[in-house]
């Protein structure tokens, strides 16, 4: 039974690509791609819905062979949860801490790289490749690399 | 469209059809002149296209009006893309949208929007947006002696091999500094490439005057991350492209730095390139 202090890795509407080192994840709900670091990935699969926070801070002492505090697990959860990577929301819990004063307080101790999960919004294919050729002033405003999205020159640039 | 469709919808206007990496894809119009003259060009801009019979299926239509008041509009599957009354701006955007189809539905292909050069038997290739340099730079590598691979896409296979789209260069700055002309590799005494290659690095790069070289190699995951923003089908086919890119990643150096100019620029990276590929 799950509740609020069990996270479960989200699985559906996902594409995982799995690497030596990292774990990326595509959400095709949002075409947002995330890069898990080797901690952040470790905890996202031990969310499996059986495990609660304390159970996967041992297991991740044990994997890793170094002692650490569950708010190092908190700090993962916290990213997955802002990441829509869990199947449901949880309450997080940095026992008042802010993430910076956590990051700062485990940076100093850990010798274990701190969970980091980076994102990148996918593009439309229009936006990949702005060629910023345009006709009219309105082929532009979708050509955000150019530069300018308002004006179509005589060119046929947006451009000034 | 069935053939009939076909027949009904094409009385007094012009067509052909052409396939490019899979993609089907007619064009159409009222004007047989403008028609024509795109036909003649698409080689420069479509570099592997060929015309097939018009008869056959498309998946996808460009229709192009041109009034006699001199409106030029253009469609895509039924849907306006644009109008305006250049015909010389008209003719570059509708050959930039036949460009941008075929990198978009390419079958068993990812397309990136990058420069590709070749050296030394392996693929660099340089993902960046328009206005960052990279045809100059591609155009700077090919004056050393690199093989042209092409200034706008890298082609990769599911094997993570990259093959030739050697368009045309477009370089800007010879006098209007936004307007782009069109330059053969061979003007540049340099040689299209023809092979599929396996990619040695993929290098991030973008031109800061004054930038100092200093090259940081990408984890996989985080190559990706810089990659996604220039990789066209990803939203099409997520699962295929994080394949070949990841297999990509995993077998090539991926490297980022900002850079001065180009001369400098490729002296500092083929230096680089020598201690981490070759």
């Amino acid at each position: 039974m799950n509740n609020s202090q069990v996270p479960v890795a989200r699985k559906q509407g996902l594409v995982v690509q799995e690497m030596p080192e990292e774990v990326l994840i595509y959400d095709l709900d949002t075409n947002k791609a995330h890069c898990l670091n080797k901690t952040a990935a470790f905890v996202w699969k031990s969310c499996d819905g059986k495990n609660s926070v304390a159970d996967i801070t041992k297991s991740f002492e044990n994997g890793f062979g170094s002692p650490v505090e569950e708010d190092f697990v908190w700090l993962a959860i916290e990213q997955l949860n802002d990441k829509n990577l869990l199947n449901e929301s949880l309450t997080t819990n940095l026992k008042g801490q802010t993430r910076r004063e956590v990051i700062k307080k485990i940076g100093f101790a850990s010798i274990i790289a701190l969970p980091i999960v980076a994102s990148i919004a996918a593009p439309t294919s229009a936006l990949a490749t702005a060629s910023c050729a345009c006709v009219t002033p309105g082929d532009c405003p979708a050509q955000t690399g150019c530069p300018s999205t308002v004006n179509c020159n005589g060119s046929g640039v947006c451009a000034p | 469209m069935e053939n009939n469709e076909v027949s009904d919808c094409l009385k007094n206007r012009h067509y052909f059809r052409f396939e490019s990496y899979g993609v089907k894809i007619g064009v159409e119009s009222n004007s047989e002149r403008f028609l024509k003259r795109l036909e003649d060009h698409l080689p420069n801009v479509i570099p592997n296209a060929f015309f097939t019979n018009n008869n056959l299926e498309t998946e996808h239509v460009f229709s192009i009006n041109v009034s006699e008041n001199g409106l030029f509009e253009l469609y895509k599957d039924d849907e306006k893309i644009t109008a305006g009354d250049s015909e010389e701006n008209f003719f570059n955007f509708s050959c930039s949208k036949l460009r941008l189809t075929v990198a978009e539905f390419a079958k068993a292909k990812v397309f990136l929007h990058a420069g590709v050069i070749a050296w030394n038997g392996k693929a660099i290739i340089f993902p960046a947006q328009s206005f960052h340099g990279k045809s100059t730079l591609v155009a700077k590598f090919v004056q050393r002696g690199a093989l042209y691979y092409s200034d706008e896409y890298a082609v990769l296979d599911e094997k993570g091999f990259v093959y030739p789209f050697p368009k045309t260069l477009s370089l800007r700055g010879k006098g209007d500094k936004y307007k782009q002309t069109e330059y053969t590799a061979e003007s540049f005494g340099g040689t299209i490439g023809t092979e599929p290659l396996e990619v040695g690095m993929i290098m991030l790069t973008e031109y800061e005057p004054g930038a100092e070289w200093k090259p940081e190699v990408l984890s996989a995951g985080k190559a990706i991350l810089e990659i996604v923003p220039h990789t066209i089908p990803i939203r099409n086919k997520p699962k295929f492209t994080l394949q070949v890119l990841n297999k990509i990643v995993n077998r090539a150096i991926i490297a980022k730095s900002k850079r001065g100019e180009a001369e400098k620029f490729i002296d500092l990276l083929l230096e680089f390139y020598k201690t981490k590929v070759i």
